[in-house]
């Protein structure tokens, strides 16, 4: 059954505060709710980043998300 | 006065040729971490490695895309560029700008960043390189309410969509370009200023297939114009062009005598698939073969035109990577309509298609036409509910095997074996 958009958030906030990795691709979220379409999942990170309880992490090519806790500033990944 | 020797650089000032050198050492003059930009190249060429990081959580409120970290890692030696961050602003329909538009843009870059400018970045933005990240909120924010400009794309958001000049200066469009790439860009602002997808995602729009934009080497979605009726031919003009009265390509080569115009040498003998001919002093089309290469069309503007029921072929799949290799889009939609009356809905209803599958399949990094080679065409095209043309197969198959789907098999895989051996014997 799908969770609710309150219980999605807290299942990517959790998610993104417990994973061993600081940054996550929008794909890991995927997970938090098998049942919500990628669309879905997408809108509710980038609601949760208005919120700033996400942000964004961007190499450039590709953007990841965060609790602002846990990323950090200025270390590189991947090309352009 | 230089701040820093530069030996090695000051050597790509010694060609013919205009040197980013020489101008960056100009934009020093008033824009001091200039030197430090020159500083940390020819560290680099020293070191043989780069001294840039890039990546970063910099960007401005609401927006996860349009903004590139760049830091050096070595601010100690160059402080100047210890922030130097890349901003990309979308470029105008067509890269159509006034001057009045540029003067206004460099000034607001000289007052927020560096000064220094890239016309334009392969995707087509206006890139402006070098900022501190306190000064991009205050850039932006004279970009948008100055300006009326927005923030192009990056990261893995829709990038900044690209149209040739279309009908607005060409005669061969076959739809108006701009208004398809700004009614696209409108609708899909979420995706172009927020991560959406797996990886980067790009569409083009080129008005023929002479592709000026090169959609089809670039883009995962390639809008190619095309035609679905006949060329159209005035004979009249063809006998011209014979007779030398009409210069070929436009003039195009008029700067040198090449000799008398051949059109069998240089059209008909060139054509890929051999479909033109002469017959009884007119020039003939087997418009069944044509593949739309634009060749003749462009030796013989005067006499040759894309046929009258135009639209667009799609296209899916192209990406340009530095490492492994550039990777052709391939065609998918033939040819569907491209109407601004109906908001383009086919082609937006297929761009949405393509990307829920991608969304759901594609792994992180992957760009649609990796995705696509990784499950196979024919999966793709199922999932896309299309039938296969003859134009997506490559080569002819080299195995003898034929896979069948149980659903394309009369009475499926159960059968009675009983009954089959009663008239097959083993």
């Amino acid at each position: 059954m799908a969770l609710s958009k309150d219980e999605l958030k807290a299942a990517i906030i959790e998610k993104a505060t417990k994973s061993p990795k600081p940054q996550l691709y929008i794909k890991d979220f995927y997970a938090c709710d098998p049942d919500a379409k990628p669309r879905e999942i997408k809108n509710i990170a980038n609601e949760l980043v208005r919120e700033q309880k996400l942000m964004f992490w961007s190499s450039g090519s590709t953007t990841m998300y965060g609790v602002p806790s846990r990323i950090k500033n200025d270390d590189g990944e991947g090309g352009v | 006065m230089a701040k820093h020797e530069t030996p090695l650089l000051d050597q790509l000032e010694s060609g013919p040729w205009p040197s980013f050198v020489t101008d960056l050492k100009q934009q020093a003059a008033t824009k001091p971490e200039c030197w430090d930009i020159l500083g940390i190249l020819e560290l680099s060429f020293k070191d043989r490695i780069t001294h840039w990081k890039h990546g970063g959580i910099v960007g401005v409120f609401g927006y996860g895309g349009g903004i590139v970290g760049r830091y050096a890692d070595v601010p100690e030696l160059f402080p100047g560029v210890e922030h130097f961050h890349t901003v990309r602003v979308a470029q105008p329909s067509s890269k159509y700008y006034s001057s009045a538009n540029l003067r206004q843009l460099c000034d607001l870059w000289e007052k927020h960043g560096s000064g220094v400018t890239n016309m334009h970045g392969s995707t087509g933005d206006i890139i402006l390189l070098g900022t501190r990240t306190e000064n991009l909120e205050p850039f932006f924010w004279d970009l948008t309410h100055d300006m009326n400009q927005d923030l192009g794309g990056s990261g893995s958001n829709l990038r900044t969509p690209a149209n040739c000049i279309g009908e607005s200066r060409c005669e061969w469009s076959c739809y108006d370009t701009e208004e398809a790439c700004y009614k696209l860009t409108m609708q899909y602002q979420d995706e172009i200023h927020r991560p959406a997808f797996p990886y980067k995602f790009k569409f083009k729009f080129s008005g023929c297939p002479n592709d000026c934009v090169a959609a089809i080497a670039r883009s995962d979605i390639s809008v190619i114009g095309t035609w679905k009726d006949d060329i159209r031919i005035d004979q009249a003009a063809v006998k011209e062009y014979i007779a030398g009265n009409y210069p070929s390509n436009g003039g195009a080569h008029s700067g040198r005598d090449w000799g008398k115009f051949d059109i069998t040498k240089e059209v008909i003998d060139l054509c890929p698939t051999n479909c033109m001919w002469m017959e009884g002093g007119e020039l003939k089309i087997d418009n069944s073969e044509c593949t739309r290469c634009m060749h003749c069309i462009n030796v013989m503007p005067r006499a040759l035109r894309p046929g009258a029921e135009k639209g667009a072929s799609v296209l899916v799949g192209a990406k340009a990577p530095i490492l492994d290799g550039a990777q052709f889009s391939t065609l998918v939609l033939p040819f569907i309509p491209m109407s601004a009356d109906n908001d383009f809905e086919e082609l937006v209803e297929f761009i949405e298609k393509v990307w829920d599958w991608w969304m759901e399949v594609g792994k992180n990094r992957e760009r649609v036409g990796e995705t696509m080679q990784r499950v196979g065409l024919p999966t793709f095209i199922k999932v896309m509910e299309l039938e296969p043309i003859p134009q997506m197969v490559k080569e002819p198959r080299s195995n003898p095997y034929v896979f069948w789907a149980e659903e394309e098999v009369e009475g499926g895989f159960e059968r009675d074996v009983e009954e089959f051996r009663a008239k097959h014997a083993a």
